[in-house]
């Protein structure tokens, strides 16, 4: 390959990868995952009840939410409700890197599920909350 | 009135007095930056009056003050009978307070730099003495302190008796240079030395604490005592808390940490298996028992070997370190935020030049 071929694909691989929506795209192989474990269709209005309603906690007996940590406007820095550390707004609007990679999408699902609701989100509350994050 | 006390003799008394005051109010770590420069101050001056011993004037010099225990007490003896000497210059009780207390301040510069390379990477033995004669020299700088103020105590306490036996102004003489004494024992003021001395403290202040002078120390101690971080471990731990330094807790408590990682501290960190091992294997090499830090050598020292704290809080180092700070301070700021205070806790360099403990209630971190 001569240097002005390869400039030429470098560019073309730079144009095409930002034209692609990047941000979409693991969203929406996550989606179709969920659906094939039989969920959906997948509505923003249920996650965002879904992001703001209680549940108490068994151990502690406080009442646990993921507006908790992560405030309810999402494109504001959030606060993590034992440490206090600032937690970046997960809207994408405000911080393009959210919702960019889809394992540590399902990471953080994981994790934060297991701790505001005592168990792990089911694939219809994961969609329906990555539905109305993505809209932000 | 004569003059015995030249104009160096006096700014070198007065300049000790307000160096050793200065050095024991800024004695916390948080104010080492005036404690350094007051002690090399106080180097200085004792160096300064070791020559004046030779050099200074007749009263100034060590030769008209012997250190004799036998005149001391001959002086004492003196005090309650009725032929009391009159002294011009050091009455024999003061030598001894002058020559220890010049004795214990050049130990105290001498401890406090040993302890200040060892424990902070700051002076002209940054790095050089090892953690333990580090800590040898703190523990002794520690005791030499309350042993100056102990011996000043007992100068002050001589001074006041003196001046009253002797019937004469002896703190006033320490200032105009005068007492009563015959023509003859005068000395003259040497006015111009005091101007040099005068002209060298106040370029060495303006050298030390000029524009920005003390934030370049700052950074220069934060990156000798920097810690080597692995990116892992910085963007696995820092999700929901500081990702604190391997060289903080001992192996066996990343050991523990590691097995107990469903229960961690409420969360479940469901890490997989190959994380977990590199991660545990980061933890284990830059542990606090491989005393990488100073911090890391007197955490590894505090932990019982039959304990394995999950929280540096927890360590009895770490108590220490805190115990004196306003308890209201960890309800505005979780203990779990060292950077709160901590410039360099990203480092793990804890320099004592990187603390800022915010004052009042500290400004929301985050917002809703």
């Amino acid at each position: 390959m001569t240097p002005l071929a390869r400039g030429l694909l470098a560019t073309a691989v730079l144009v095409l990868g930002s034209v692609r929506p990047a941000a979409a795209a693991p969203v929406d192989d996550l989606l179709h995952r969920y659906q094939s474990q039989g969920a959906g269709p997948f509505s923003a209005a249920a996650g965002e009840k879904f992001w703001d309603t209680p549940h108490v906690d068994a151990a502690s007996g406080e009442p646990r939410k993921c507006a908790l940590c992560h405030s309810t406007n999402l494109s504001a820095t959030g606060k993590h409700a034992v440490t206090g550390k600032a937690i970046k707004p997960l809207a994408p609007s405000a911080n393009p890197e959210r919702l960019s990679d889809a394992s540590k999408v399902e990471k953080w699902l994981e994790r934060n599920c297991k701790w505001t609701l005592g168990r792990s989100c089911t694939p219809q509350e994961k969609g329906d909350v990555l539905v109305m994050i993505r809209s932000r | 009135m004569v003059r015995v006390w030249d104009l160096p003799t006096r700014l070198f008394h007065w300049a000790l007095a307000l160096a050793f005051a200065g050095d024991w109010l800024t004695r916390d770590a948080s104010r080492l930056d005036f404690h350094e420069f007051l002690g090399y101050a106080i180097g200085g001056l004792v160096l300064f009056r070791l020559a004046w011993g030779w050099l200074g004037t007749r009263w100034a010099r060590f030769s008209s003050f012997p250190l004799s225990a036998a005149a001391a007490w001959r002086y004492f003896r003196g005090m309650l009978g009725r032929g009391r000497d009159r002294h011009v210059g050091h009455n024999p009780a003061g030598s001894w307070a002058i020559y220890m207390l010049l004795t214990l301040a050049a130990l105290q510069v001498v401890t406090g730099v040993v302890a200040l390379g060892a424990e902070q990477h700051l002076g002209p033995l940054a790095g050089v003495p090892s953690f333990a004669l580090g800590d040898a020299a703190h523990a002794a700088h520690r005791i030499l302190a309350y042993a100056m103020l102990a011996v000043v105590g007992v100068h002050v306490g001589g001074v006041l008796v003196g001046t009253f036996l002797e019937r004469e102004n002896l703190v006033g003489s320490m200032l105009t240079g005068r007492k009563h004494a015959p023509a003859s024992d005068g000395v003259p003021a040497r006015g111009g030395v005091a101007g040099v001395m005068i002209a060298l403290l106040a370029v060495s202040a303006f050298a030390w604490f000029a524009g920005g002078r003390a934030d370049a120390r700052m950074q220069r101690a934060i990156a000798a005592l920097a810690l080597p971080r692995d990116p892992r471990w910085q963007s696995e731990c820092s999700g929901c808390h500081l990702a604190y330094h391997p060289s903080l807790l001992p192996a066996r408590s990343w050991q523990r940490l590691f097995s107990g990682q469903h229960q961690h501290f409420g969360e479940d960190l469901d890490l997989a298996d190959e994380a977990v091992r590199q991660l545990e294997d980061y933890a284990v090499r830059n542990a606090a028992d491989t005393r990488p830090s100073p911090v890391a050598w007197r955490i590894a020292r505090s932990v019982d070997t039959g304990s394995a704290p999950l929280r540096i809080s927890e360590t009895a180092y770490w108590r220490a370190r805190h115990e004196r700070l306003d308890p209201a301070l960890f309800k505005s700021v979780h203990a779990s935020d060292c950077g709160a205070c901590h410039r360099d806790a990203d480092s793990a360099s804890f320099s004592a030049l990187a603390i800022r403990v915010p004052e009042g209630p500290p400004p929301a971190r985050g917002s809703k």
